[in-house]
């Protein structure tokens, strides 16, 4: 009674489980389907003829390559910056004591809250005004208005993690203050720093608006807007080059899933929610 | 005499203190807190956007934007939109988070599969409901016409209240799992002793969860609600992109229609005037979360 109860739960829980997977699931089945088979009714749950040509063509006949190395480069770029100040950042805000402290942590979490729409206006006017419109640099700039409260926010209560002790005992054993942070505290906050990165890194590679506000060329396009480009500029659509897009898309996404899942719970942990 | 040979070292921890932040707040001044200013004196102003030239106008922007219909309209779909999204998630969430919290096979493989709409990318998202979305091809109008639901196939986007349905639920299928982990974390910790408690005072799975588990949930339940009401609230990328608004306006939110008042109307200053007053109907949440966020850092 107790077993067939159990089976029943797990064929319950996993079908659940499987109709939330279900959309990814179509996209990778879609992306491998040749394109006689995609229009088939009723349409096959499994490819038949397993191919890769939309691959292959998205990557040697659209502008895919590049926009993936605009993406690339802005995503790194934006994480590079953003955990270099918010690091610094965060440690001035926990361990340090100086007046106006205090609004500046009510600060990044209010910015951390809130929309974008409200900056773009003002961003867009001021990227063109400095001449800096259609290059990946103003959304390096552009992104730092949210990832960085963001990243300050999740260092803010990673820093609260490591404790003081550590650092009250290298300064009595005579170190300063920055060298009890290179060698003690940083050590310490690595696995807050690497969970913080990859956020950062997810939330640039993902984001949408600025970059459809502020880059109108294909040299300085990121994958997000130049895949709806795609999508937009194509006679008809082709779903299986979409979907294989798309995949191709996810692959950053894909490999954290595989190898550094850890870090993406911890840092669920200390910044979105506490207990 | 103590406090005095301390305190010339504890200047010099708060010079260093402030050298530290710096940068971040250089940062946050040139990026956050001047477009921020900027975007309220924008908003006095009729821009033109190719141009970019402006005429002083005044509160005149925000007079035309509460009589107008539009506005009224857009901040009504916006509740409708973050209510019936966030109602979804949170039920899906809390429901999911239970079923995880039990011993099931493969366990950790359903969370990360469960994870894994929260940190696609929304244009991979929208794409991929797009396509299942399709009237022809497209895989759901073939299980409806299956399961004998409908003979037609059903128009999913282009319709109402069919729009804002499927809106609703692909804005559910992509956030619900930020709520599984949050709650699946504070489920772990709930004690078992309170549940072997209410077993002992005859309480069934149902009696447990209303008794035990939903008020230690409460807590993380009311800060999820906040932070996800106010993140729906703003969302632009996935409503922008599966409908863009349409059919007509019928799924239009605020942040698109400041989306269409600066780059498709061309009128700078309206659009910022509209981003105000969205900004203002958001501060209520924001400062009950911010305020409530430290109560429990003061705890």
């Amino acid at each position: 009674m107790r077993i067939i109860r159990r089976v029943l739960f797990n064929l319950f829980a996993w079908a659940l489980v499987l109709a939330v997977a279900f959309p990814l699931f179509w996209m990778v089945v879609t992306s491998l389907k040749p394109g006689f088979e995609l229009f088939r009714r009723p349409p096959t749950m499994l490819p038949e003829t397993v191919t890769f040509e939309h691959y292959w063509r998205l990557l040697t006949e659209t502008p895919f390559l590049r926009y993936f190395a605009n993406s690339v480069i802005l995503a790194t770029t934006t994480t590079l910056v953003v955990v270099t100040i918010g690091t610094l950042g965060a440690y001035s805000l926990v361990r340090f004591r100086y007046r106006g402290r205090e609004s500046l942590a009510f600060l990044v979490l209010f910015t951390y809250l809130l929309p974008s729409v409200v900056l773009i206006i003002p961003l867009y006017l001021l990227m063109v005004k400095l001449g800096l419109a259609n290059t990946i640099f103003s959304l390096v700039i552009a992104y730092t208005t949210f990832a960085l409260p963001y990243a300050l926010w999740l260092l803010r209560s990673f820093m609260a993690g490591v404790p003081e002790d550590l650092e009250s005992a290298a300064l009595v054993d005579g170190a300063s203050r920055m060298e009890a942070f290179w060698d003690v505290i940083l050590p310490q906050l690595l696995p807050g720093i690497i969970s913080t990165a990859l956020f950062t890194f997810i939330l640039a590679w993902n984001e949408y608006l600025y970059a459809l506000v502020l880059v109108n060329s294909d040299s300085a396009r990121p994958l997000t807007t130049g895949v709806m480009t795609m999508l937009i500029s194509a006679f008809n659509i082709e779903w299986s080059l979409l979907m294989a897009a798309s995949v191709m898309m996810s692959l950053p996404l894909i490999v954290v899933f595989a190898f550094l899942q850890s870090y993406l719970t911890r840092g669920f942990g200390a910044g979105a929610v506490k207990g | 005499m103590a406090n005095a040979t301390q305190s010339p070292l504890e200047r010099n921890y708060a010079r260093l203190g402030i050298l530290l932040i710096g940068p971040t707040v250089l940062v946050f001044c040139a990026v956050i807190v001047y477009p921020l200013v900027s975007a309220i004196y924008l908003s006095l102003f009729s821009i033109y956007t190719p141009t970019l030239e402006g005429e002083w106008v005044g509160l005149s922007n925000y007079r035309e934007l509460l009589a107008k219909g539009e506005f009224w309209s857009s901040l009504w779909t916006n509740i409708i939109w973050t209510v019936g999204t966030l109602t979804l998630q949170i039920v899906f969430g809390v429901g999911m988070a239970l079923v995880l919290h039990q011993n099931l096979i493969f366990r950790s493989l359903a969370r990360s599969l469960i994870l894994f709409p929260y940190f696609v990318s929304t244009v991979v998202a929208v794409l991929v409901w797009r396509w299942l979305f399709n009237d022809l091809y497209g895989i759901l109008n073939h299980f409806v016409m299956l399961s004998g639901a409908s003979d037609m196939p059903v128009d999913w986007l282009g319709s109402m209240p069919n729009a804002l349905l499927s809106v609703i639920l692909v804005g559910a299928w992509k956030y619900f799992p930020f709520v599984v982990i949050a709650t699946l974390a504070r489920l772990q910790t709930i004690p078992d002793h309170l549940y072997e408690a209410a077993k002992i005072d005859g309480a069934g799975p149902i009696a447990r969860f209303f008794d035990v588990t939903l008020p230690q949930l409460r807590d993380v339940l009311v800060v999820i609600i906040m932070l996800r009401a106010i993140w729906d609230f703003k969302e632009f990328d996935l409503i922008f992109l599966l409908t863009g608004g349409g059919p007509v306006t019928s799924t239009q939110t605020l942040p698109l229609l400041v989306y269409k008042e600066a780059f498709a109307l061309n009128q700078m200053g309206m659009a910022s005037a509209y981003a105000v007053v969205m900004m203002a109907i958001m501060l209520v949440f924001m400062i009950l979360y911010i305020r409530r966020t430290r109560e429990e850092e003061d705890r």
